[in-house]
């Protein structure tokens, strides 16, 4: 069958580029201009789909973004699926399969549910929510239902590219309206942003046989587009769907086959100042039963397949309308050399101008389609006034059908602009906007071409609204969303049980969802609404319009975000050493990758960590300090700050001294720690913890501004200014004397918690005395230009010694040992200071700091708490997962607590652990319950501290 | 994509961060500074040092990489008075140059900033987002430049290197 439906001449395709495609298998052939849709049609392919869920046989119905019915999943480098025939542009090779049957859409073993459909109506599945057992019907009602799968691949070559734009005007919609916008705004200078989905401008110029002064009006559409790519300052794309209108006139557009080789989609990210909705407006269906027969085609699209395409997709036609609109269909398939066996009108008066365009086709006013023979291709329908009766059968190969015209109101809805329900147009068309915008040419209801442009000619628009066909003895299913399956009977059913807002009815049966959403049907749906309930539709409304108005690829959304920079990741000077040096990289908070461990050959990581972790404790370790958050504060109210910031008094530090502290939240809950140094009178250095930082950095500036205006305090970030080197461990003195360092490093000259600027390695530094290792620790901080020197010098020093790098997973074994808290284990939005044991931490000189009252509340309220403890497993072998439940006696009852941490232990050879525990502190020397779901796991309660419970070794 | 464009990473720049009034700033500087920009978003720049408005009472300072030392023995960010704070922070920042005819088709990609002549002009200067991440703009020769943190610079190259592959 070689294009049997094929017209010996017409349409915008070229047909000295014959193209080769396959379909479900088959090989077929068409031109460059067709789409998938106009091609299959050509070839005379009539069943091109099964339905959602009744799979019965479909065809194509539309001609563009509305089609309903015939979705299919693109193979190979096209790779894509759930894509509507009417929008996929025809290329060589092309490969396509039908979605949702198998083994084809002729013979599909899944119309067997269509014997069952009366027991599979809308809402069905959530009543097997209730009973008996969703997971019973689960498996077998996702394969029969749905759409395509994703693809599994990403495409085989080519990128996904989002970028952003301003305008000053932006243009939805290069039809007359959109194109006139577009050249008023561009002779006024603005910036003009012009997007249409198609790959022509022109809109339904496109599709039709109109004039404008008495020449063609494409003429004129050619005219304007040459005047436009005349100027700079307008940007026209065609191929490029506006779906997505957001908060402050920010609108999304999805332009496919940019002018770049490797580029496959770019997504438009634009901001405009104005923006013009001219998306014209999308003929709807009629409802009538077996409305869905392959065959039965919307009115205009079969004119646009003509016109367009150069397709008669029948011989022998019928039209059934309510609405003008049909009768130039008529005339120009009739040009076309079809036979229009008549036009069924359900209008009783049909408007002059109307029957002079068809003086030869018979027409039937006052009169229905009340029935369709034929299964998978219709063959005949049944005529039937509109008061009913027996009515006529009339043979026919293709039935054309136009149920009147929504303006396309998504975009304009989507901006949270409102509608309202014109009795005229019978449609719902732009009432108020919300953003700054307007709708303008068929988008604000003006359907006829000389309603837009001055000279353009046009058959006046007339409808007489018909919502569905009311005939008693019609038999089959009248379709309201035909991608859904979702009849009129359907919405009965809602309606019956209680779901009679229209919102509830879409979500009851889903009519309107799909990747149509509904664009020819909903307005059926609240028109049977209304008619049911016998309230008007302007009271029914509309359900919310969202975006996307057309699917869009993920790929597009994403952009460039894909592989290595999916997520943002931070380095610091050091991570290329540790890459080179074996470490094992993933991010440990605040986007940094840092080195989790440093595995010899052979070696996994539980005895990577324990030669971490007794190097540290017996001899000396290194770690890359760096993206710990550091701020500089200056000002003469930096030291009141810091009391009202951190629970304990900073005030009274001298320079050169530092203090540990908590920071609390408004709710006297632990927001962060970290240390506190005085540089000199006015000047401060503070450290928080890696994933804090931007935080607490926040948390600053907002008191701040909102608590202290006053107060003279400024804040600079510093964390990349400085890095760090900590070598920790017994041997670390001996470490940083081989470095060599103007610095006194006697424990009497450089306490702990103290600092000093100095030079080290010949390098200029500041040497902080802190440890979160819980030995003798040297914090090295040096600016980053010296950070890859310093390590390297470190590590040479260290060398003697034994040193080895340490890497996160090291430093948290380490800092169990020692009982030292860490945010997001210990710290997990419950805990106070007193339950950690950091009473001390609580200042009782200070008259106020953020948090204190809210603690004091709450400890006063008296209710049992969990406080912090040490665990050991019975069995010193026995490792306990972080986060098991503690149990009273290990039995099925409520948690009494839980595990935080639980590591290996080198110097206690055994798995020790911390936990939360209800009123823990009283509990030393019981035994609790782990509760898992393998057992019970008895633990002795314990200090939590493991190692040099005195803390000497940190402060040697 | 092809983009005509080329891509710079700098080496450091020279950047200090000056926060107090624009009266007691200017009196501990004295006459190294240009005039401080009135305008938000704007820069001025007098003998290579370009002097930002970031915020009220809030400056970036930004010479090239040979005149830190230089700055910094003027400067005196230890030394300054209690009311006025004085910061190093070269190290803090990694600077790109996008030069080209597509400049501002690559930064169309990696900012939402408006870019126009008519909106952002030559001496405009202001944070925004560059590949998601917080970024100082300004104009440069030919093109644009950006400054990330410098703990992303690694990343928002390799970000450059795929926009314009």
């Amino acid at each position: 069958m070689a294009q049997s439906n094929r017209l010996a001449a017409g349409g915008r395709i070229d047909r000295s580029r014959p193209l080769t495609f396959r379909f479900n298998g088959k090989p077929y052939q068409g031109y460059d201009g067709d789409t998938l849709a106009s091609a299959l049609l050509a070839n005379g392919v009539r069943v091109t789909a099964r339905s959602f869920k009744y799979h019965r046989p479909r065809g194509i119905v539309g001609h563009g973004p509305e089609e309903p019915a015939t979705l299919v999943e693109l193979d190979g480098e096209d790779a894509s699926g759930n894509r509507p025939a009417t929008t996929v542009p025809l290329r060589e090779g092309l490969s396509a399969r039908s979605v949702n049957c198998w083994p084809s859409p002729e013979f599909d073993l899944g119309g067997i549910n269509q014997l069952f459909s009366r027991f599979i109506p809308a809402g069905f599945y959530y009543k097997t929510f209730k009973w008996p057992n969703w997971h019973l019907f689960e498996p077998s009602i996702r394969k029969a239902a749905g759409l395509a799968a994703a693809p599994k691949y990403a495409p085989s070559c080519g990128y996904f590219e989002a970028r952003h734009a301003h305008t000053d005007v932006l243009i939805a919609g290069a039809g007359p309206a959109g194109l006139l916008a577009a050249l008023e705004a561009g002779r006024a200078g603005k910036r003009v942003f012009l997007a249409d989905e198609g790959p022509e401008a022109g809109g339904g110029l496109l599709n039709r046989n109109l004039t404008i002064k008495g020449q063609p009006a494409m003429n004129w559409v050619a005219d304007a587009v040459a005047e436009l790519q005349g100027m700079a300052n307008v940007t026209h794309l065609q191929n490029a769907t506006v779906w997505a209108y957001r908060e402050h006139n920010m609108l999304i557009v999805n332009q496919r086959m940019p002018e770049q080789n490797s580029l496959l989609e770019r997504s438009w990210r634009i901001r405009a100042a104005e923006v013009v909705l001219a998306t014209g407006a999308t003929e709807r269906a009629m409802v009538f039963a077996d409305n869905d027969r392959p065959g039965i085609m919307l009115a205009t699209s079969l004119q646009a397949y003509v016109n367009h395409w150069g397709v008669l997709p029948g011989q022998q036609v019928v039209l059934f309308t309510n609405n003008n609109s049909a009768y130039p269909v008529a005339a120009d398939l009739a040009g076309a050399g079809a036979l229009v066996v008549a036009i069924l009108d359900s209008r009783v008066h049909v408007p002059d101008a109307a029957m002079k365009l068809v003086p030869d086709i018979p027409v039937h006013a006052g009169t229905v389609v009340a029935g369709v023979k034929g299964h998978k291709q219709v063959r005949a329908v049944r005529a039937v006034p509109l008061g009913g009766g027996a009515g006529a059968w009339i043979t026919c190969d293709l039935l054309g059908h136009s149920g009147g015209w929504n303006p396309t109101v998504h975009l304009w809805s989507q901006s949270r602009s409102s509608l309202k329900f014109d009795e005229t147009l019978a449609a719902f068309v732009p009432d108020s906007a919300a953003q700054r915008c307007r709708a303008v040419g068929a988008a604000a209801g003006n359907l006829t071409l000389d309603q837009i442009i001055e000279g353009g000619e046009d058959l006046p628009y007339a409808i007489d609204p018909l919502w569905r066909v009311e005939i008693a003895d019609q038999k089959g299913k009248a379709f309201l969303d035909i991608q859904n399956d979702v009849t009129v009977s359907d919405v009965y059913l809602a309606l019956r049980e209680g779901y009679d807002n229209v919102e509830h009815v879409k979500r009851y049966t889903t009519g309107g969802m799909g990747l149509d959403q509904g664009k020819t049907g909903n307005i059926n749906i609240i028109g049977t609404v209304a008619m049911q309930k016998g309230i008007s539709l302007q009271d029914v409304g509309t359900t919310t319009f969202r975006s996307p108005y057309t699917p869009v690829s993920f790929g597009a959304i994403g952009g460039l975000r894909e592989e290595t920079v999916l997520f943002p990741y931070r380095h610091t000077p050091v991570t290329q050493w540790n890459k080179d040096n074996g470490a094992v990289m993933y991010e440990a908070g605040a986007r940094w990758r840092r080195p989790g461990y440093f595995p010899k050959p052979g070696e996994g990581l539980q005895e990577a960590v324990n030669r971490e972790c007794r190097a540290v404790r017996e001899g000396v370790g290194v770690y890359d300090g760096s993206p710990l958050g550091t701020f500089e504060l200056k000002g003469r109210d930096v030291p009141k700050f810091l009391d009202f910031l951190y629970s304990n008094v900073m005030s009274s530090l001298k320079p050169g001294d530092g203090r540990y502290g908590l920071m609390l939240s408004d709710d006297g809950l632990i927001l962060d720690d970290g240390v506190a140094f005085r540089l000199d009178e006015h000047r401060w250095l503070i450290s928080t913890s890696t994933g804090h930082a931007d935080a607490v950095n926040q948390h600053m500036k907002k008191l701040l501004q909102t608590e202290f205006p006053g107060w003279q305090v400024m804040i600079t970030t510093v964390t990349s200014q400085w890095n760090n080197a900590t070598i920790c461990g017994p041997r670390a003195r001996d470490v940083m004397q081989a470095l060599g360092t103007d610095i006194n490093l006697s424990p009497k000259a450089f306490p702990f918690m103290s600092f000093r600027d100095g030079t080290v390695a010949g390098l200029p530094a500041r040497v902080v005395r802190v440890s979160f290792t819980g030995e003798l620790s040297f914090e090295v901080n040096v600016a980053p230009r010296h950070m890859a020197t310093l390590w390297d010098k470190v590590m040479e020093a260290g060398e003697p010694f034994g040193i080895l790098p340490v890497g996160s997973e090291a430093s948290h074994v380490l800092r169990v040992e020692k009982g030292f808290l860490s945010l997001g284990h210990e710290v997990d939005g419950t805990v106070d200071a007193y339950d950690l044991g950091m009473g001390w931490a609580m200042s009782q000189k200070k008259p106020d700091y953020l948090g204190k009252r809210s603690v004091q509340l709450r400890r006063q309220s008296g209710h049992p708490r969990r406080a912090l403890v040490g665990v050991l497993p019975e069995d010193p072998n026995r490792q306990i997962p972080e986060g098991a439940p503690l149990t009273p006696g290990g039995r099925r009852e409520a948690t009494e607590g839980l595990i935080t941490a639980c590591v290996w232990s080198v110097m206690n050879d055994r798995w020790v652990g911390l936990a939360l525990l209800e009123n823990g502190h009283a509990r030393q020397g019981e035994t609790a319950h782990v509760r898992l779901k393998d057992g019970v796991i008895p633990v002795r309660v314990t200090k939590p501290v493991f190692h040099d419970p005195d803390g000497k070794l940190l402060r040697s | 994509m092809s983009y005509d464009v080329q891509i710079d990473r700098l080496g450091r720049v020279a950047v200090f961060d000056l926060k107090g009034t624009a009266d007691a700033v200017g009196a501990w500087v004295k006459d190294i500074l240009p005039a401080f920009p009135v305008r938000p978003n704007t820069r001025t720049e007098k003998n290579g040092v370009a002097l930002c408005y970031i915020g009220r009472n809030h400056w970036l300072l930004r010479a090239a990489r040979d005149a830190e030392e230089r700055l910094e023995q003027r400067l005196k960010p230890t030394n300054c008075p209690a009311d006025i704070s004085i910061v190093r922070v070269s190290d803090t920042l990694t600077f790109f140059h996008v030069t080209g005819p597509d400049a501002a088709d690559v930064m169309a990609i990696a900012c939402p900033l408006d870019l126009h002549e008519t909106v952002f002009p030559p001496d405009a200067v202001t944070y925004s987002e560059f590949f998601g991440l917080k970024a100082l703009v300004t104009r440069c020769e030919g093109g644009f430049e950006c400054a990330v943190e410098q703990s992303f610079g690694d990343m928002v190259a390799d970000y450059l290197a795929r926009a314009t592959a």
